[in-house]
């Protein structure tokens, strides 16, 4: 036991020591900054960063701004990595954004969220990203001149790589321009979190639906009910089968709610087919021929959406 | 030295490490970044291309531009110029179509940023469609010598007619904005976007007995405006901002001549369209965390208001029909909104984390209801009266939930959910969803990752007032799916596998969702989701990767209903299948100078109908069907370091089959006169050259 205290005693002073030697705290960084780093990645990928926002030395915020600590404000000290090794012993990583690194996603994320915190951080822990460990680093390429993710056309690609579900939805005959790579995902959705649910960018469904389509808004005096609610009710806005985006085909999906006797409850089969003896209550629009107002009716006759 | 004693220098230690780990005064004087190779200048990226289109196509030239046959000529790029602290970025997109794009940002660092924007995006809905309307603004005119008939057989006119009537329109969105960032704390954002959206849709016109699909012209402004104040320190925040979205119509009403045979007076009829209104919504939103209790705190609160006053048509244009006045020349309508949330995340506990939110969304339609005396599709008056119905809800949404490390490989979550909505004049006043679900996260090592979640809901209501449906003429056994009793159970697996040493990634994901109405008698009984989609990724060589993706969905559901108005006599199956594969690959400097890219995708869904009714024979409809094929090659060379060649190839189709359109043509219902659309039938070559050249400094230089 003797021998084990004096082990701890002298584990102490030596801690001591080693926190006031040198002038230099903590832990170790590299010698000469993002020049000791590039002094080896020099390659072209590396070198991109400094086409970016983070490289912008009169940038007094920034990674590289005076007194900032360059590279290793992001990938951590750089003092082990870049030291010296004995021939066959393994490089260091660098500890944050390395591949063999053995940083938590989290905290990769809290070297983000240290200057990103007011902007973002508050959103992405109440969201669901971080439940699923999302990092930073999945969406988001720093050493790029032009991230993909910032970009309409290769967004949802990066999305996608995880919301399969919603790739799938998006490539179905009736969708949303996302292939076309004319519409990103955060049009509609906040990916950094808030307490919208689905992570919305607006308060509610309709909010963000309405940002591109206020003509739906209304208020109008007649309306309908499920409209006013929540587009989704009838609308499956990642892509449908069906033309409009309908979650069904009419008049099978208006019929799901009406069933007033007469023309509302008549079941229109096949040989009401053009073959057959053509119905106007199940071809071309459909109940829309004639209630083309189901999104509301500003008139004052229109209580039957017809006007 | 006993064990307190060891504890005791143990702390001590730790107390001296403390200010070493936690000090972030690194003595940076000697990092002069000399070798950084900072932009200063002028760089940019920029293609010149033409490229020949095989066919005209409504499909394929939506959102792209290239909806008619022939020669484009395009301008792709991007730029951007750094000085000092200043640095702007710009892209220019599809500059010869009609789905252009210009943006630029730029910003003065630590101080201030900017955008400025323009979008074109054209939609594309048919080509094929005809009509024998003539439109000037919001009318729309017979040909003149249209002989009116009571049904469409007898329209003598209508073959010499007809005159080709696309439906398309195009939406240009143009946006500015900016942020001032006033010392390290304070910032103010002012953003504003514009959407002109203008074109022609397919809006149906009815009388009593008949309906014509109209070619409707439209012309739409939405003006946006977002403006916040933020103030951010440490470990705090608050967010002040207000939002304006105001809707303008040129045209509110739409009038158009009867090309049948109509009651005495309804010559001309009239509908009324979006009206013009505006939303305002001013938030107040904060966050404040306690990093010792590794928790974070958010709130938000909302109010808005949506205003509407757009002057409204008289009962009817019929000048044979005497009509009492209206009530109010406009509807004068007013929502409020009020929306709140908040939200307490902590990792209190070192291996695990909850989660607790709250949200409360109402709206609250203040519009005065009054009595109004409708004229039945300009025909005849109604004997009755009727008082508009303005809904409003209430919803509240709580949240807790929690994940804890059980071991480094394994993590357990569980959730609990209630929902609850209150709505006014609707069939049930008072609704609330429970939700418990649970879920396992399993890393079992060389980059497996298995994550499994399941659970249940039970969406109940307080009463399902029949009373009230019968009022409104429903047929009392029926249950409207969003307000019914719903039993759902649901799950989700996902395997991934991404080994460190292989560059390969592999992941299969599969989810179901199985919904049961088992107290509706009337309306959606069940519906069941199953989706499966598998990836596949390979970087076979540092300059070659492969990739296929496929995915599977099916949407099954079943509903019942009366024609009897009684108890249910006919039941309709709806099963939506949908299958799509995607493969490609991209070979990166063959021979240093040739890039090689392919992608293909096939998209196919199915959606099958099954009807049985007491009164026919079980009968099931014709699939309706879509076929999506896309090829597509790229190949580029590099002539030197700034100068590269792309040459394309696209190839692509798409079919439909659509008994809704199949065959009905203006003419083909007696008392529908239709435009005539059919079902896609596309298929379109796209080649393209391009001539890129790169301009400024490059990485690295």
């Amino acid at each position: 036991m003797r021998l084990l205290s004096l082990a701890l005693a002298g584990t102490l002073l030596a801690c001591l020591a080693v926190g006031t030697a040198g002038g230099q705290e903590g832990p170790d960084y590299s010698r000469e900054g993002a020049d000791t780093c590039l002094s080896c990645h020099e390659d072209a990928s590396t070198l991109a960063i400094f086409r970016t926002k983070h490289a912008v030395p009169s940038d007094p915020r920034g990674p590289f701004g005076h007194g900032q600590l360059q590279c290793e404000a992001c990938h951590g000290p750089g003092g082990e990595h870049a030291g010296r090794v004995r021939r066959g012993q393994e490089r260091p990583a660098i500890p944050y954004f390395h591949p063999a690194g053995t940083a938590t996603v989290e905290e990769e994320n809290g070297q983000c969220l240290g200057c990103h915190n007011s902007g973002v951080g508050f959103g992405w822990h109440a969201g669901e990203h971080p439940v699923d460990e999302v990092a930073c680093a999945d969406c988001h390429q720093m050493h790029i001149a032009r991230d993909p993710v910032l970009q309409t056309a290769t967004q949802p690609a990066v999305c996608f790589d995880c919301h399969q579900a919603q790739r799938t939805e998006t490539r179905k005959a009736f969708a949303h321009p996302f292939s076309q790579g004319k519409m990103d995902c955060t049009g509609c959705h906040s990916p950094h979190g808030d307490q919208v649910a689905t992570s919305l960018v607006r308060q509610t469904v309709n909010d963000t639906c309405q940002q591109c389509h206020a003509e739906q808004r209304g208020p109008y005096l007649w309306e309908h009910a499920p409209v006013s609610e929540d587009c989704t009710l009838c609308h499956s806005p990642h892509g449908s089968n069906h033309p409009g985006m309908l979650a069904k085909r009419a008049p099978l999906l208006c019929q799901s709610c009406h069933s007033q006797f007469g023309h509302p409850s008549i079941p229109y089969g096949p040989d009401e087919l053009v073959t057959g003896t053509p119905s106007r209550f199940l071809l071309g629009q459909s109940c829309l021929n004639c209630h083309s107002q189901v999104h509301g009716s500003n008139h004052p006759s229109g209580s039957k959406l017809m006007r | 030295m006993n064990n307190t004693q060891s504890k005791l220098l143990l702390a001590l230690g730790a107390i001296a490490l403390a200010p070493a780990i936690g000090a972030q005064e690194v003595d940076t004087s000697d990092w002069a970044c000399e070798y950084c190779p900072f932009q200063q200048g002028h760089e940019g990226d920029y293609e010149v291309g033409a490229s020949s289109v095989s066919d005209d196509s409504a499909y394929f030239g939506n959102a792209t531009g290239y909806d008619e046959e022939g020669a484009y000529g395009n301008l792709d790029g991007e730029g951007s110029y750094a000085s000092g602290a200043y640095r702007m970025v710009w892209t220019v997109e599809d500059l010869g179509l009609d789905s252009r794009v210009a943006e630029l940002e730029g910003s003065h660092a630590g101080k201030f940023d900017y955008n400025i924007g323009f979008r074109q995006l054209p939609y594309r809905q048919f080509i094929t469609t005809s009509s024998i309307f003539a439109e000037a603004a919001d009318a729309l005119f017979l040909p003149n010598g249209w002989v009116r008939a009571p049904t469409t057989d007898g329209f003598t006119q209508l073959g010499s007619s007809l005159v080709s009537r696309n439906i398309e329109s195009d939406r240009n969105i143009y946006t500015i904005g900016g942020r001032y960032l006033a010392g390290s704390r304070f910032s103010f954002s002012l953003d504003y976007r514009r959407q002109e959206n203008d074109g022609t849709k397919i809006q149906g016109g009815s009388t009593f007995t008949n309906a014509s699909l109209l070619p409707m012209p439209f012309e739409y402004v939405t003006d946006e405006v977002d403006f916040a104040v933020r103030y951010g320190a440490d470990n705090a925040f608050v967010a002040l901002s207000w939002y304006l979205s105001d809707f303008q119509n040129d045209n509110t009403a739409l009038f158009w001549e009867q090309p049948f045979t109509g009651a005495p007076g309804a010559d001309t009829l009239a509908q009324a369209q979006a009206p013009e209104s505006r939303f305002q919504q001013v938030t107040l939103a904060g966050g404040y965390s306690l990093p010792e209790l590794r928790t974070v705190m958010n709130l938000s609160a909302s109010m808005g208001q949506i205003t509407q006053d757009t002057e409204l048509l008289p009962y009817t244009i019929n000048p044979n029909l005497a009509t009492d006045p209206l009530p109010r020349s406009s509807l004068d309508a007013e929502v409020d909104t009020t929306n709140f949330a908040a939200s307490i995340t902590s990792r209190i506990f070192r291996k695990g984390r909850i989660k607790f939110s709250y949200r409360y969304d109402k709206r609250d339609n203040k519009t005065t209801q009054d009595t109004w005396n409708r004229v039945i599709v300009d025909t005849f008056p109604d004997a009755g009266e009727e008082l508009n119905v303005p809904y409003s809800f209430e919803r509240s949404y709580l949240s807790l939930s929690g994940d804890y490390d059980l071991f480094d490989m394994l993590r357990v979550s569980a959730g609990y959910d209630r929902r609850d909505v209150d709505r006014d004049f609707q069939e049930v006043a008072s609704q609330s969803e429970d939700t418990g679900w649970g879920r396992l996260r399993i890393r079992p090592g060389s980059g497996f990752d298995i994550d499994l979640r399941g659970g249940a809901s039970k969406r109940d209501v307080d009463n399902y007032d029949e009373a009230f449906a019968i009022a409104t003429g429903q047929n009392p056994l029926m249950r409207k799916y969003h307000l019914a009793y719903r039993y759902r159970e649901f799950g989700e697996a996902t395997v991934s596998w991404s080994p460190a040493a292989t560059p390969i990634s592999v992941s299969l994901t599969g989810l179901f969702a199985d919904d049961e109405y088992t107290r509706s008698e009337l309306g959606l009984t069940d519906a069941d989701e199953v989706s499966v989609a598998l990836d596949l990724g390979w970087s076979v060589t540092e300059s070659t990767s492969v990739y296929l993706n496929t995915a599977y969905d099916t949407l099954e559901s079943t509903q019942l209903g009366s024609e009897s108005f009684a108890e249910p006599d006919w039941r309709a199956d709806n099963e939506d299948e949908f299958t799509t594969i995607g493969a490609g690959f991209n070979i990166r400097e063959i021979g240093e100078r040739f890039d090689l890219q392919l992608d293909y995708m096939r998209s196919e869904g199915t959606s099958k109908i099954n009807l049985d009714s007491a009164a026919d024979a079980p009968a099931q409809f014709p699939d309706l069907e879509t076929t999506l094929d896309y090829l597509r090659v790229r190949l580029g060379f590099r002539q030197s370091e700034r100068i590269e060649w792309n040459l394309y190839a696209l190839y692509q189709t798409f079919e439909t089959e659509d008994w809704a359109l199949e065959g009905v043509t203006p003419d083909a219902l007696p008392l529908l006169l239709s435009l005539g659309a059919t079902p896609y039938d596309e298929e379109q070559v796209i080649v393209g050259i391009g001539f890129r050249y790169q301009m400024g400094a490059k990485s690295g230089e």
